[in-house]
């Protein structure tokens, strides 16, 4: 059905469906463009008619008639059909099918995503930012707010859009259906840099899924070498820790991103930029500049051996 | 002579005005009954929010069809000296009590359709 | 007062006025009518004046902040580009949207009808010609001043739809929201009084026999249009009074930890916000079952039912906000019901897109420049109206809301819908303003540069959308499908600038202001705009048989120049104009309407001072320019409501009719009313927010601590407000009888009655004194009903003193009686809204059992 936008793929794209809700507004979006299209060809050709057609063979068109046809009557059967069809697509997206649903909390910041996984059955808390992990096949409940201003919580592949609220909690019902890297993106105005607040979504095999949870729920990595050690040092000296927590360590800031896990992620500064050395270190240096008005200062004091040190033990969280 | 005209008036109007009443009595019900928590209220089997909007629905239909069916009624008595405004006003209460009972009708649609409350 | 006069007394098929008309008649109407000259021309108030500025400075605007687009689409034609920072890209698109909707489209509409609505109806003028004079200056001043904040970097920059909590104080400390708050308030003012003026000129101001049958689809959807205006408007004021209170005062309707909540200013904007579209789309709508039949050259198929669609429209488009709100997370049921509404509104835009087609079926159409734009405007509006039913459908909004597929689809809709109407509507009338048509030529390039542009521009938009790119956003990643289309629509838009570029070049070689000497009727154009005019507008006032009356009737224009029908010169030797019954298009009496002066004119630069003045914090200047803009107001009224200043008229056919009336026929009564649906919307919303905030805080009404006044507070109010209006009524009685008799009680009662309801209304906010508006949400309510109560109670109290201050000049009896109408009409209204909010603040906790 939706040959016609095949090449639409994307990891950010709706008409590429990953998820349940996804897919069933995709069925909906290729009704309305099939059905759209042909009303829209059709109200063209009777204009072109219209005014070009002989006088004589288009007089029949007129007339009230035509009015009470074509403007009264067509719209009020073809809507008549639609409107049922689209209240019965509301009925089924974003709806629960029963069982035992993965919660995932996430509250919106100006510019990133807190990102919290809750307990369940064997599996303890742990805290992630700006990237989801989900199991296909389970269906997942996201609970969102905000922690400031409105953001809105998309990721094309999966779902429609759904605002994170001050105040307010909604919730996100849907089933990832195909395994893959994805991406989201806030969809409400959220100021300043709105523009680079994204976030990384991996729909993985449940065992995947059930491994990486079990790595996410544990401390940081210990630092291995001197190196290493020197970044954690810089890392603690610098008041990194005011803002972000590394578990394990005195590290317990909650203003920021948590990095207990943090080289684990695919990409930095909230689905910026690939997560290596190199982008962590000039992020650290730089932020302000890289992402005007976030809330972290850069750190350009820092010498460039130190800014490997520190990024090289934030790469080494794995 | 003034006040017949407000009455005509009214009455050509009075589909939507019946579409208006409708709406704002369906949704400010639905909100406030969900948003507290009091939707969980049933009756005879049926829960509180589905009646409140069929019945609304109801009301606003009955109301719209009677007037359409007086205006039909007017139309068929019409002369020839009928003066055009007149006329006018008629044939508009028609047509907007007719559109406005399709309206009317897909109002209530979604309180069938659509579960309260989620 | 006389008899309206009978059934016979007035025929269409005889002119009534012999021939020839005597010589001094023709020249007392033109010296009443001649407009300022010199530097005084500012303070000319007649609708070809002001409507054609008005109609410039909204093209300017849009010129403006077209340019604003031009920049974004620079930024956005490749991905990480830096040509513009965030700091600039997000004022551009706040302001490009702001311009667009508050400066260009609105007035634009506004400004469009101030100059044609009196030529369609053959009126002299617009019934309130100095309200709208200061309606335009308040906005030429406002919105220029507002523009250049672009330049001081302070623009605002959250989105033209303001969206707290990003645009309070704690997120927006800086000055940039309040311009919008201030600016843009003031500015939708305007656009009231705007609206008020076409109600009263649609209802009031006609030619003679213009029933209601027989009312130009323009005038229909002018009508529609301001009651959507009135009705829609009072919303984001409200809204916006609510928001800089909570700014400046740290009120919390919208904090969510005191109780507010950023979802009630979503309900206020949106319920002026979508029907803010159709309120720019119907006055296009009429624009183009107007220009229709003139290209087709056959009258309009379907009259009847266009009318039902525009009244379908102006009431089923308040069932749609939510529309905006399907991702905010509310119940199902609800959203389904605005899906219903939405689809339901397709109905009417279908019916009028039919006819227009069954029209060109049935006529011959020459596919003149407006023809083109016309038939651009269907095709363009068709798809816009298309996705517009798409997206009424809840869960594809949730993919499709907020991102490029809603820029597509909106710019198909107003552009669509708005712009290609507009500039048919530039072509089509030209000629009615200017001494030459513009240019056939340049104008098939005009709009082949526009078509191609605004497709090839917003086309590709729909996919970008779907394709997950987010709107609002000042740069974008490459790799992800959108580089290519974002390319294609930085090369549309850039056409479309070219085609508006050419057009301005056309407008500035070929648009030369004229009057008498106008280009004429070069279409064979069947509708009175087309009748010969001057600055008094038609010479005679025709009385029309038919909706195609100079078709129907080809001697007439002659017969109106010649002054063969009503009202050929001035009676009372000034500026009139003939009101006629609001159903049946009968003359009721001659109205005597204001010529030029500086009153409204000083009156709107000081408001705007006023205002801009307080945006920037400037509070002694700006209370200065109050108090001045406040003078220049009662010095305008002053010379308002004339009285009987000369014996009934005839206007030709031996109809007398009266040069002043009172009462319900009077147009300032009409004004009066309108006036008082906006007060009502206003506090209605006012009271909308209360019971909002009291459902997203149970057990929290008032909070923990809190305690209801006693009992006997809101008796008290209530009885002084009663009071207050009998003392009026009372005082009405007093008032009557045809010997323009001036009792002293009436003065007396009247100075009894302001102090009552100023006592009321005391009494009332010292009631709650130990309540704090700043702690929750409770008392940022309570106190928001009783400030909007004592600017209510301030009012009718001045109104008072106004009274009384023109019953001591001697002008005012029993029969010149205008202005006490309207301070009765007004006090009345306001001891409702009294009553009303007693009712809320003191009853309402009280039902609820939280006291």
């Amino acid at each position: 059905m939706l040959l016609p936008l095949a090449g639409c793929t994307g990891v950010q794209s709706a008409l590429d469906p990953a998820g349940d809700d996804a897919r069933h507004i995709g069925v909906l979006t290729a009704v309305l463009f099939i059905g759209g299209g042909a009303i829209f060809f059709g109200v063209t050709a009777l204009l072109l008619y219209a005014l070009f057609r002989a006088p004589e063979r288009r007089a029949w068109l007129g007339t009230r008639r035509t009015v009470i046809l074509g403007g009264l009557a067509f719209p009020i059967v073809t809507l008549t059909a639609l409107l049922p069809y689209g209240l019965y697509a509301l009925r089924v997206t974003d709806a629960s099918e029963g069982g035992e649903p993965l919660l995932v909390e996430v509250v919106g910041e100006q510019f990133w995503w807190r990102v919290h996984y809750p307990a369940e059955a064997g599996a303890p808390a742990f805290d992630t930012a700006n990237e989801i992990r989900l199991p296909v096949g389970r269906e997942v409940r996201v609970a969102m707010t905000a922690a400031d201003v409105i953001h809105s919580f998309w990721m094309p592949n999966f779902a429609g859009k759904l605002d994170m609220i001050p105040g307010r909690v909604n919730e996100l019902v849907f089933t990832p259906e195909k395994v893959g890297a994805y991406r989201g993106q806030c969809g409400e105005f959220c100021g300043d840099q709105h523009a680079r607040m994204a976030f990384d979504v991996f729909a993985l095999p449940p065992e995947d899924f059930a491994a990486w949870r079990e790595r996410q729920a544990q401390s940081g990595a210990a630092p291995a070498d001197p190196f290493l050690q020197r970044g954690k040092l810089l890392f603690i000296r610098n008041g990194c820790g005011n803002c972000h927590a590394v578990r394990g360590t005195e590290a317990v800031g909650r203003l920021g991103p948590d990095l207990t896990h943090v080289g684990s992620r695919a990409t930095i500064g909230a689905g910026q930029f690939p997560n290596n050395v190199g982008t962590l270190a000039g992020w650290i240096a730089d932020v302000q500049h890289l992402k005007t008005g976030a809330r972290m200062p850069s750190y350009s004091s820092l010498s460039g051996e130190e800014l490997r040190a520190l990024a090289a033990y934030l790469e080494n969280l794995k | 002579m003034a006040s017949r005209r407000l009455t005509q008036l009214f009455l050509a109007l009075s589909g939507m005005i019946a579409w208006a009443v409708q709406f704002t009595v369906i949704y400010g019900a639905t909100s406030t009954l969900c948003e507290r928590g009091w939707a969980d209220f049933a009756l005879v089997g049926i829960n509180i929010v589905p009646l409140v909007v069929v019945g609304a629905t109801a009301v606003a239909l009955a109301a719209t069809a009677y007037v359409l069916w007086q205006a039909l009624g007017w139309r068929k008595a019409m002369q020839e000296g009928t003066p055009p405004a007149d006329r006018f006003l008629v044939d508009t209460t028609v047509v907007v009590s007719g559109l406005s009972l399709v309206s009317i009708l897909w109002q209530g649609l979604p309180g069938v359709l659509v579960p309260p409350c989620y | 007062m006389n008899a309206p006069p009978s059934r016979d007394a007035f025929r269409a098929d005889v002119p009534p006025n012999p021939l020839p008309r005597p010589p001094e008649e023709f020249e007392i109407l033109k010296k009443a009518w001649e407009p300022p000259k010199g530097l005084a021309f500012v303070t000319a108030v007649n609708n070809t004046y002001v409507g054609l500025w008005y109609i410039g400075t909204a093209l300017l605007f849009f010129v403006l902040a077209g340019v604003l687009a031009l920049i974004m689409r620079t930024q956005l034609a490749l991905p990480e580009s830096e040509i513009v920072g965030h700091d600039l890209y997000n004022q551009l698109f706040t302001m490009h949207g702001t311009v667009m909707m508050f400066l260009f489209a609105v007035p634009a509409v506004e400004a469009a009808s101030v100059y044609l609505l009196p030529n369609m109806q053959a009126a002299r003028d617009l019934p309130f010609p100095r309200l709208s004079a200061y309606a335009f200056w308040a906005y030429f001043i406002g919105g220029l001043v507002f523009f250049t904040t672009i330049f001081w970097g302070v623009a605002p920059n959250q989105g033209w739809y303001m969206y707290p909590p990003l645009t309070s104080y704690q997120y927006s400390p800086e000055d940039n929201a309040d311009w919008w708050l201030l600016g843009i308030g003031f500015i939708e003012i305007s656009a009231i009084a705007g609206a008020i003026e076409i109600i009263v000129g649609v209802m009031k101001t006609r030619a003679v026999g213009m029933s209601l049958d027989r009312l130009p689809v323009y005038s229909w959807a002018m009508l529609v249009f301001a009651v959507m205006i009135v009705v829609g408007f009072p919303a984001i004021i409200l809204g916006t009074v609510l928001l800089e209170l909570e700014r400046a005062f740290h009120w919390p309707f919208f904090i969510a930890e005191k109780g507010g909540d950023p979802v009630l200013w979503q309900h206020l904007f949106w319920f002026f916000g979508h029907p803010e579209v159709y309120i720019i789309f119907l006055p296009a709508t009429g624009m183009v079952s107007m220009i229709v039949p003139t290209i087709a050259q056959t009258p309009l198929v379907g009259y009847r039912l266009i009318v039902l669609a525009l009244i379908a429209t102006g009431f089923l488009s308040f069932g749609l906000w939510v529309h905006h709100m399907y991702s905010t997370g509310l119940p199902k049921m609800s959203l389904g019901f605005f899906s219903a509404a939405s689809t339901a509104v397709a109905v009417p835009s279908g019916i009028q897109v039919f006819a227009w087609i069954a029209t060109i079926a049935a006529g011959r159409v020459k596919l003149t420049t407006p023809a083109l734009f016309v038939i651009g405007f269907l095709f363009i509006f068709t798809l816009g109206g298309l996705t517009g039913v798409m997206v009424a459908m809840v869960p594809f909004d949730w993919q499709a809301h907020d991102s490029y597929f809603i820029v597509a689809h909106l710019h198909y809709v107003l552009i669509g819908g708005m712009v290609f109407p507009l500039f048919a509507a530039f072509y089509y009338w030209t000629p009615v303003a200017s001494k030459n048509p513009l240019s056939e030529r340049l104008g098939r390039w005009v709009f082949a540069l526009m078509f191609g542009g605004v497709n090839l521009a917003f086309f590709p938009m729909h996919l970008t959308g779907l394709l997950g790119m987010p709107r609002r956003v000042y740069t974008y990643p490459p790799g992800l499908g959108w580089d290519g289309l974002n390319m294609l629509s930085t090369i549309g838009a850039f056409t479309i600038a070219a085609g508006i570029a050419l057009f301005l070049f056309d407008l500035a070689r070929n648009f030369r202001l004229a009057s008498e000497d106008n280009a004429g009727n070069v279409w064979n154009a069947g509708t009175l705009e087309w009748l010969p005019n001057g600055n008094y507008a038609t010479r005679s006032i025709p009385h029309v048989a038919s909706r195609d009356p100079l078709w129907d009737r080809p001697d007439l224009p002659r017969e109106v120049e010649n002054g063969q029908w009503y009202l050929p010169g001035a009676p009372t030797g000034r500026r009139e104009a003939l009101v006629t019954s609001p159903i049946d298009g009968r003359p009721q009496y001659i109205l005597q309407i204001p010529g030029p002066g500086w009153q409204h004119f000083l009156a709107a630069v000081f408001t705007a001072a006023f205002f801009l003045l307080l945006t920037v914090k400037w509070v002694i200047l700006a209370t200065i320019c109050g108090v001045a803009a406040f003078a220049s107001v009662i010095w305008w009224l002053w010379e308002t409501d004339p009285g009987p200043t000369r014996p009934p008229a005839d206007i030709g056919g031996g109809i007398v009719v009266p040069v002043y009336v009172t009462g319900p026929t009077n147009h300032s009564w009409w004004a009066m009313i309108v006036l008082m649906v906006v007060s009502g919307m206003i506090y209605g919303c006012m009271i909308f927010s209360y019971l909002f905030l009291w459902l997203v805080n149970p057990d929290q009404w008032p909070p923990p601590g809190t305690d209801v006044p006693s009992g006997i507070y809101p008796l008290a109010v209530a009885a002084l407000y009663l009071a207050g209006s009998a003392l009026i009524a009372w005082a009405s009685r007093l008032l009557r009888g045809e010997d323009r008799r001036k009792p002293r009680t009436v003065a007396i009662l009247l100075a009894l009655a302001a102090p009552s309801v100023l006592l009321a209304v005391g009494i009332d906010i010292w009631s709650q004194w130990g309540l704090s508006p700043e702690a929750h949400a409770y008392g940022a309510a309570v106190y928001g009903l009783l400030s909007l109560q004592a600017l209510f109670a301030g009012t009718v109290a001045i109104m008072a003193l106004y009274t009384i201050a023109r019953w001591w000049a001697d002008k005012l009896d029993s029969v010149r009686r205008s202005t006490f109408d309207n301070t009765m009409l007004f006090w009345h209204y306001t001891t409702a809204q009294g009553l009303a909010g007693i009712l809320v603040v003191h009853g309402f906790p009280r039902l609820i059992g939280g006291a």
